[in-house]
């Protein structure tokens, strides 16, 4: 058992189950009652690499110089200068590489995600508002809507500030981001995300990723506070 | 840009500084919002449901008035702490709260979030109620699925919680608190055998009654209750609110 479920165990309600009482993660994905894909539960990024290097898959990122050489710098130093250093989030492709569980609550209107990580939670609206125009105010997490295109959830973000890396690894973004993620819960156990990252005045052209997420069975979010001070000695880079 | 076009971006920018800071999605009328013939906000409607017939508690809602945050016990009578709390919350009180772990980013409890002014929104499914704050950019989880209790637990901020439908009210169940967190600014003690109970009930579509039990043998010598009141907040959506760790520590005041 990781350190990350200490909630007794708790066997994960509707779980669909083998006869002999394992998790069935190839069942077949659930549906609301509105008849939708049904995202909800505990997930976790499959592999790390993406956290590192969001381009770990194939070609490098098409990066602009400035953008290549912040990123060549980040590398050199070790990663020196991430927000999380100062316990400031994540961003949304940050998050979503991070192989720490987060958990999908899904309503008609919204699906909440919330993050171990930081215990910070980030809001998917569901009820055909646009995305904030007229310079909304930028933020870590940027403003999300989403709506379904069959059977997968597109979801388009906007309004970040330029404070965050798109990975741990430096690759930068501006204010120009936009994210677009691709949800597709292929069976039970399983979340397919395709990840595109387009910002003109970073990189040449859109680019991305594409990540699964593992369901998390009989688990639980575990409160993580990122203590500022406790943790600040330890940071390495140079 | 044409005049007029950069008469109305000027406009639009001078109605816009007069928008609270916590309103910003575009005033985005909240999907079912109950409203009078002239498209108000009706908070006297009746309380909404839920599909499956339990009381619906989502929305946006605006806490208390503030003395509640700085003192839950700011009704009175004062809380029946032990003596080495009372000595503490009179050293607490003295520093100017100094010391709050507010002031390193950690965030609040179950009843100093409860307690704050700044919009909470909650969630409700079935199984588990998520409450997400403004303040911190936190969210705690509330289970509805008939779990227990966990014990023993790693101590935690903002504790364990499990709730259950009696009537009209939920009634929530939180412990495994750490002993870092203060049940309030003022700083009313909070330990490890802390028991929180809290009552919601929604009243009306507008308003929600939500009265605080704290029990703690270690730090009270009996239980003690406070009330709140929460308040919908229509047409609104949740700002994000990062702390800075370092960017606001250098503004804090305390001895």
């Amino acid at each position: 058992m990781t350190a990350s479920a200490q909630w007794l165990n708790y066997r994960t309600p509707g779980m669909p189950r083998t006869p002999d009482g394992k998790p069935n993660l190839s069942a077949p994905a659930p549906k609301t009652p509105d008849g939708k894909p049904d995202l909800s539960g505990l997930w976790q990024a499959a592999q790390g690499k993406y956290l590192n290097n969001l381009a770990a898959d194939g070609a490098p990122a098409p990066a602009q110089p400035w953008a290549e050489a912040f990123f060549k710098k980040i590398q050199a130093s070790d990663g020196k200068g991430r927000p999380q250093e100062r316990c400031l989030p994540h961003g949304v492709t940050d998050y979503d590489a991070l192989p720490m569980p987060i958990k999908f609550v899904q309503t008609p209107g919204e699906i909440v995600i919330l993050y171990e990580a930081y215990n910070h939670f980030r809001q998917v609206f569901l009820d055909g508002r646009p995305l904030p125009k007229d310079d909304p105010q930028p933020t870590w997490m940027g403003y999300s809507v989403g709506k379904w295109d069959g059977d997968t959830l597109v979801v388009d973000s906007g309004g970040f500030n330029d404070q965050t890396w798109l990975d741990d690894g430096g690759h930068p973004h501006t204010e120009a981001l936009h994210i677009t993620e691709r949800f597709h819960r292929r069976d039970f156990g399983h979340m397919d995300l395709q990840l595109i990252v387009d910002d003109p005045k970073a990189y040449t052209k859109p680019w991305g990723a594409k990540l699964t997420l593992n369901f998390l069975p009989d688990d639980e979010l575990l409160e993580n506070i990122c203590e500022n001070e406790k943790d600040f000695a330890h940071i390495v880079g140079k | 840009m044409g005049t007029l076009k950069a008469i109305l971006k000027a406009a639009v920018l001078v109605s816009a500084a007069f928008v609270p800071l916590s309103a910003q999605w575009l005033h985005y009328p909240t999907p079912g919002m109950p409203r009078t013939a002239d498209g108000k906000p009706n908070l006297s409607a009746p309380a909404p449901k839920t599909p499956d017939g339990k009381p619906d508690l989502s929305g946006i809602w605006r806490g208390p008035e503030d003395k509640y945050f700085r003192d839950l016990a700011a009704d009175g009578p004062a809380a029946p702490m032990l003596p080495w709390a009372e000595a503490l919350f009179k050293q607490r009180h003295d520093n100017l709260e100094k010391g709050h772990p507010s002031e390193r980013c950690l965030g609040h409890g179950v009843t100093d979030y409860d307690a704050a002014g700044t919009p909470r929104r909650i969630i409700q499914t079935p199984g588990i109620i998520a409450i997400l704050f403004e303040s911190y950019n936190h969210y705690r989880q509330i289970f509805l699925d008939g779990r227990p209790l966990p014990k023993p637990t790693q101590p935690s901020y903002l504790g364990y919680s499990i709730g259950k439908w009696e009537g009209d009210t939920l009634v929530v169940d939180t412990t495994g608190f750490n002993d870092q967190g203060w049940l309030d600014m003022e700083g009313h003690p909070q330990t490890e055998t802390t028991h929180i109970t809290e009552r919601f009930r929604r009243r009306d579509f507008g308003h929600i009654d939500l009265q605080l039990t704290i029990e703690d043998p270690a730090a009270y010598t009996k239980p003690w209750t406070s009330n709140l009141h929460l308040t919908f907040l229509p047409d609104e959506e949740l700002i994000e609110d990062v702390c800075d760790n370092e960017r606001d520590a250098q503004h804090l005041v305390g001895k």
